[in-house]
C-alpha cells in the first residue's frame, strides 16, 4: 500500500518537468517582453550608457531571448539560480532566507481554514431546515464574495487599528532576535523555549493567518455541507439508521469519512491560489516572505529572483496537488483495493 | 388462547399534510415465528408500513390514526429514542438494495463489528468469532477474509447475505425485509428467500416480507395480505390467496404475471393506473371500481369492508365468489404462429469482444467480455435473451449498434457487416428501446416533437401538420390517446412512458428493435401492457425483437427463441419452449430451476456468486 501511494505521488510529481519548463518560458518570455531593462535597473541611475551596454553584454542581454533562455535553464538545473540584481547576493540565499516566513503563514491558514471550513460544513450541515442553515449560507456566501486582500484590509481595520490588539506588520516586535535555527518562527522559539518571541510571532503572524485561512474556509463549509447532505441520502446511511445508530454514531462513524472526501480534493486543487494569495496579503502585512520578495522583484525586474519563486510557486502547488491525490486514494478503498 | 402477536397494526392511517392517505385502515398481524408477505403494487404503501414501525417516515408524512404494537408494546406512544433503540436489537431489516446499504469505504468487518458492539458483544474478540459465527451460518465462505473486504470486493449476493446475518445478530423478534432481492439475479433470489426463510426459523423470529412479486410470496409466506391503494384488500393464508384468490384485484394481478409452466394464455391487462392518494380521497367506494372488471354499481358509493369469508380468510369485495369469473383474455390465433420472413436481419459468427482495462495505475489488463457468439434473428422473429448480469448481453447490444468495436469474428446487421459501415448507416434500421424509461427522454419536449424526433436528423422535410399526424399514429400504434402529443414525459407513468419509447423506435419503421430489459422495474400491470402490446404491433409492423431480460417467463411469453447467455458465451440456444421444458446446458437449467421457485437448496454462498466476488 506504501508503494502504492509512493507510485501516486510519483506519478504526479512526473509533471513537474514540463510544468516547469511552461512557467518557466512564459514567465522568462514575459520579463523580456517588458519594456524595463534589467540592466539599467541594477546600475546606478547615473551610470553612462557605455555603462549599461557593457552591463547587458556581461549579463547576457544582447543575445537571442532562446538562447538566453538556454543559459539560464542549464545553470538552474546544475542548482545556479543566478545572482539577484537587487541584492547582489545568490539569489538561492535570497530566496531561501524568505521560505520559511511563507511556509509558515500558508500551512498555518491552510490549518485554520481546515478547521474552520471542517466544524463549520458540520455545524451548517446540522443545521439543515433550521433558519441557521440559511443565515451560514449567505455569511458564507458574502466572505466567499471577498478576496483576501479585502479581507486582510478589513481586519486590520478591525484588529489594527479600531481594537488594537494585533500587531499589523513584520513577524516580530522589533528588537526581538532569534537565533535562526530552521527560519520558521514558531518552531525556533518554541525549540529555543523562548515563549516571549513565540507569543510575539503568533501575534504577528494571526491577522494575515485570518485573512488567507478565513478566506479560504467557506468554500470548503459549503463543499462539506452539500456532500454531508449528498452523503445522508445513500442508502447505507438509512440502513445504519434502521439499525439503530445515534445521530452521532450516523454523523461521525459513517458519513463524515465519505463526505470529507470532495474536501480533500478542493483542498488539493485550491492550495494553488491559497499560495499564490500570499503575495498580496504579506504585501499588506509587510510579512518578509516570498509574496513580499516577488513584488519587490518585480519591481525591479529582478529577473533571477522573479524565476526563482516562480519556480517555488509551481514546486509546492504541484507536491500540494500529489499529497492530496495521495489522501484521496487512502479514502476511497475502490482505488486502493480494485 | 393463541400466542400474543409480535407484530399487530391496528387501524392504521398515515396521512400526508393534506390530509389524503397513503395508508388507509391497515390491519396486520404477525404471529411468532411467522411470516407474512405484504404483496403490492408500486405506490401501494407497502414500504410505509415498515417505515412507520421503525419511525422513518418520510417528512411530511405522519400517522394519523390507529397504533402499532410491537411485542406487546404500544410503539405509537412510545418516546423517539426508546423506539430507536428497539432497532437493530429487536427488530431487524433487510434492505432493497444489498449493493448500496454498507459503507462504501468502511471494511465489513468494521460496520458488523459496530453493530455487533451495539447489540452488547464487549470485546473485539468476541466480536469477531461471532461475525465469524454468523456468516458461516448465512452460508459465506471464508468468513475470516470477508471481514477485511470492502463492499465492491464482494456481489449482491453475499451483501444481502452479511445484511442478513447482521438482522438476526441480534435474535430479533421481528425481521422486516422490504424486497430484499428485487436487486439481485435471478439465480441468486431464491437462495436469498431460503436463507431468510431458514434463519427464521433457526432464530425463531417473525418476518415481514415486502414484496411485489406474487409467486415469491407464494413461496415463502405463511400468510399474505394484497395492499392496492392504500388499504389491504384480501388477506389470508398464502396458498389460498395465490391459488384461488377472492378478490379481483389479487386474481388480475396473479393473471398479469407471465409463467413458465402451464398453457400459454394472453396476460390480464388492467385499466387505467392504481389511484394517487389525492384521487382516492375524492373516491367514496371501492378504490378498485375504475379497474374492476367485475365491478357493479354497488361499488362506486359503498366501500366494501374486508371481511371474512371463510377461516382466516378475508376480502375487501363486495362480491368475493365472482372472482372467479375472471379470466384471461385467450390467445388469438394469430398470437402464436406469426409467419417468420426468409431473410436474416442478422447473423453474428464467431463474433468476440475483449476490453483492455487500465487499472487505477496505469496496468493493463485484457477482459473478454464475449467469446465466439454464432446466432441469427430472421425477419419478425422475436428472440429473447437471457443470462445474469455480467454474462454480455450489454456488450453484445453495444456492438450491435455500434458504440464498442468488434475485436473478433462477423456481425452482419440488416444486411451491412457491422465492423466496416459507418454507425449513420445503421440509423433507422436498428433502433434501441432503454431499461429507463424516463433516461431516453427529453423533459423539455413534448411527447408529439419526441416520437417524432428521428425525423429531424433525416431531414424528412414533412410539413408540421403532417409530422403532427404521424405522430398521432404512432401512439396509436402503442395505445395512447392522440392529445398526448402535447404533454411533457413529466406528466406520464412510467408505463406510459415506456410505451412513447417503443413508439419512438418504431417512427423509422425499424427492421431490428433491441429492447433492453424494457419491462424491468415496471409493475406486474404495467409490464403485461407492454408485452402484449408488443405482441400487437408484431401483427402490424414487420421487425424483428432483440429482448433481453433477466426473467424467463418473460420471455417465454412474447418470443420465439431464445439465447442463453453465460459468463460471455451463448451455451444455449433455440425454441423458447424447448429450452425452457427441457434445457440441456447446466446453467439453464440452473436458470429454469431458479425461476420455477424450485431451487429448494439451501446451499453456501455459490460458485457462481464466488466467480462474481472475483470481479
Ligand atoms: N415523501 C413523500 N411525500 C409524499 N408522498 C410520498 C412520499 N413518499 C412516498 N409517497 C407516496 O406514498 C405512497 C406509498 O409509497 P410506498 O413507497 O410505500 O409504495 P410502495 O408500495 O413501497 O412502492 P414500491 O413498490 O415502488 O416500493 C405513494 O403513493 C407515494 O407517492
Ligand atoms: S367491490 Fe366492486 S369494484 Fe371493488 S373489487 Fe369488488 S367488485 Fe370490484
Ligand atoms: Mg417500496
Amino acid at each position: 500500500m506504501i508503494k502504492a501511494v509512493i507510485r501516486v505521488i510519483g506519478r504526479r510529481l512526473m509533471a513537474i518537468v514540463p510544468v516547469f519548463a511552461i512557467v518557466t518560458i512564459l514567465v522568462f518570455g514575459a520579463l523580456r517582453i517588458l519594456p524595463v531593462d534589467p540592466a539599467q535597473m541594477s546600475l546606478p541611475p547615473s551610470a553612462t550608457i557605455q555603462q549599461v551596454e557593457e552591463k547587458r553584454e556581461q549579463m547576457g542581454l544582447n543575445k537571442p531571448i532562446w538562447e538566453q533562455y538556454a543559459i539560464w535553464f542549464k545553470r538552474a538545473v546544475a542548482g545556479d539560480l543566478g545572482e539577484s540584481a537587487q541584492y547582489r547576493m545568490p539569489t538561492s540565499s535570497v530566496v531561501f532566507e524568505r521560505l520559511p516566513a511563507t511556509i509558515e503563514l500558508v500551512i498555518c491558514s491552510l490549518i485554520l481554514a481546515v478547521f474552520v471550513g471542517t466544524v463549520g460544513g458540520i455545524l451548517l450541515f446540522s443545521a439543515r431546515g433550521t433558519p441557521f442553515e440559511s443565515v451560514g449560507m449567505t455569511l458564507t456566501s458574502a466572505v466567499m464574495a471577498l478576496p483576501d486582500f479585502l479581507l486582510a484590509l478589513l481586519f486590520i481595520l478591525l484588529f489594527g487599528v479600531l481594537l488594537p490588539i494585533f500587531p499589523v506588520n513584520g513577524r516580530l516586535d522589533p528588537g526581538l532576535q532569534v537565533p535562526a535555527q530552521t527560519g520558521f518562527l514558531l518552531l525556533d522559539s518554541l525549540l529555543t523555549g523562548d515563549i516571549g518571541i513565540f507569543a510575539s510571532a503568533l501575534r504577528h503572524i494571526a491577522l494575515p493567518v485570518m485573512a488567507l485561512g478565513l478566506a479560504f474556509s467557506p468554500t470548503i463549509v459549503r463543499v462539506l455541507h452539500s456532500s454531508l447532505i449528498n452523503t445522508y441520502q445513500q442508502s447505507y446511511i438509512r440502513q445504519a439508521r434502521l439499525r439503530g445508530l445515534s445521530d452521532r454514531e450516523i454523523l461521525f462513524g459513517q458519513a463524515l469519512k465519505n463526505a470529507i472526501l470532495p474536501v480533500v480534493i478542493l483542498v488539493g486543487t485550491q492550495f494553488g491560489s491559497l499560495f499564490g494569495g500570499t503575495l498580496l496579503v504579506e504585501m499588506i502585512f509587510s510579512f518578509p516572505g516570498l509574496g513580499n520578495l516577488m513584488v519587490k522583484a518585480m519591481q525591479t525586474a529582478d529577473l533571477s529572483v522573479i524565476m526563482a519563486i516562480a519556480l517555488i510557486y509551481c514546486a509546492t502547488t504541484l507536491i500540494f496537488n500529489s499529497l492530496a491525490d495521495a489522501a484521496a486514494y487512502l479514502l476511497n478503498p475502490k482505488l486502493r483495493t480494485g | 388462547m393463541t400466542e400474543r402477536n409480535i407484530l399487530h397494526i391496528r387501524d392504521l392511517d398515515i396521512s400526508l399534510g393534506t390530509g389524503d392517505k397513503i395508508l388507509n385502515g391497515v390491519d396486520l398481524a404477525i404471529a411468532p415465528g411467522k411470516i407474512l408477505g405484504v404483496i403490492g403494487e408500486s405506490g401501494a404503501g407497502k414500504s410505509m408500513i415498515g417505515s412507520a414501525i421503525a419511525d422513518t417516515l418520510p417528512v411530511g408524512l405522519a400517522i394519523s390514526r390507529g397504533s402499532i404494537e410491537f411485542d406487546g408494546l404500544t410503539l405509537t406512544d412510545m418516546t423517539a429514542k426508546t423506539r430507536r433503540d428497539l432497532l437493530g436489537r429487536d427488530i431487524g431489516f433487510i434492505p432493497q438494495e444489498p449493493m448500496t446499504a454498507l459503507n462504501p469505504t468502511l471494511t465489513i468487518g468494521q460496520q458488523v463489528g459496530r453493530h455487533l458492539a451495539r447489540i452488547g458483544i464487549g470485546s473485539a474478540r468476541k466480536r469477531e468469532q461471532r461475525a465469524i459465527e454468523l456468516f458461516t451460518e448465512v452460508g459465506l465462505n471464508r468468513p475470516g477474509e470477508l471481514l477485511k473486504n470492502y463492499t465492491h470486493q464482494l456481489s449482491g449476493g453475499m451483501l444481502q447475505r452479511v445484511l442478513i446475518a447482521m438482522a438476526f445478530a441480534s435474535n430479533p423478534r421481528l425481521v422486516i425485509a422490504d424486497e430484499p432481492t428485487t436487486a439481485l439475479d435471478v439465480t441468486v433470489q431464491l437462495k436469498v428467500i431460503d436463507l431468510i426463510a431458514k434463519m427464521r426459523e433457526a432464530h425463531n423470529t417473525s418476518v415481514l416480507f415486502i414484496t411485489h412479486d406474487l409467486q415469491l410470496a407464494a413461496e415463502v409466506c405463511d400468510d399474505v395480505a394484497v395492499l392496492y391503494a392504500g388499504q389491504i384488500v384480501e388477506r389470508g393464508e398464502a396458498r389460498s390467496i395465490i391459488n384461488e384468490p377472492r378478490h379481483p384485484y389479487s386474481r388480475c394481478l396473479n393473471l398479469a404475471t407471465p409463467n413458465l409452466a402451464g398453457p400459454k394464455t394472453r396476460l390480464m391487462i388492467l385499466p387505467k393506473a392504481m389511484p394517487s392518494p389525492l384521487e382516492r380521497t375524492a373516491m367514496a367506494g371501492c378504490k378498485f371500481t375504475p379497474r374492476c372488471p367485475i365491478a357493479g354499481d354497488l361499488c362506486i358509493g359503498t366501500p366494501p369492508p374486508l371481511s371474512e369469508i371463510s377461516a382466516g380468510h378475508r376480502s375487501a369485495c363486495h362480491w368475493p365468489e365472482r372472482t372467479e369469473t375472471i379470466t384471461p383474455p385467450p390467445l388469438k390465433a394469430d398470437d402464436e404462429n406469426t409467419v417468420l420472413g426468409a431473410d436474416l436481419v442478422m447473423k453474428a459468427t464467431g463474433l468476440g469482444k475483449a476490453y483492455r482495462q487500465h487499472d487505477w495505475l496505469g496496468r493493463v489488463r485484457r477482459v473478454e467480455a464475449l467469446r465466439g457468439l454464432d446466432f441469427e434473428v430472421r425477419e419478425r422473429e422475436f428472440v429473447g435473451i437471457v443470462g445474469e448480469s455480467g454474462s454480455g448481453k450489454s456488450t453484445l447490444t453495444k456492438l450491435i449498434v455500434g458504440l464498442e468495436d468488434i475485436t473478433a469474428g462477423v456481425l452482419d446487421v440488416v444486411g451491412m457487416d457491422r465492423a466496416t459501415t459507418p454507425r449513420e448507416r445503421f440509423f433507422d434500421r436498428v433502433q434501441l428501446v432503454f431499461q429507463d424509461p424516463q433516461s431516453a427522454l427529453n423533459p423539455r419536449r413534448r411527447i408529439g416533437s419526441l416520437v417524432t424526433q428521428s425525423l429531424e436528423c433525416r431531414g424528412s422535410g414533412l410539413s408540421a401538420s403532417a409530422r403532427k399526424q404521424l405522430a398521432k399514429d404512432l401512439l396509436a400504434k402503442v395505445m395512447l390517446p392522440p392529445d398526448m402529443i402535447d404533454r411533457f414525459p413529466d406528466q406520464l407513468s412510467g408505463g406510459q412512458k415506456q410505451r412513447v419509447n417503443i413508439a419512438r423506435a418504431l417512427c423509422s419503421n425499424p427492421r431490428l428493435l433491441i429492447a433492453d430489459e424494457i419491462v424491468s422495474g415496471l409493475d406486474v400491470s404495467v409490464q403485461a401492457q407492454i408485452l402484449e402490446l408488443l405482441r400487437e404491433l408484431r401483427k402490424q409492423a414487420s421487425f424483428s425483437l432483440l429482448l433481453i431480460s433477466h426473467d424467463l417467463a418473460v420471455v417465454r411469453h412474447i418470443c420465439d427463441r431464445t439465447l442463453v447467455m453465460y459468463r460471455g458465451e451463448i451455451v444455449e440456444q433455440g425454441p423458447v419452449e424447448d429450452i425452457f421444458t427441457n434445457p440441456q446446458h447446466a446453467y439453464t437449467k440452473k436458470l429454469v430451476a431458479a425461476a420455477r421457485g424450485n431451487s429448494g437448496l439451501y446451499a453456501d454462498a455459490t460458485e457462481q456468486e464466488a466467480e462474481n466476488e472475483a470481479f
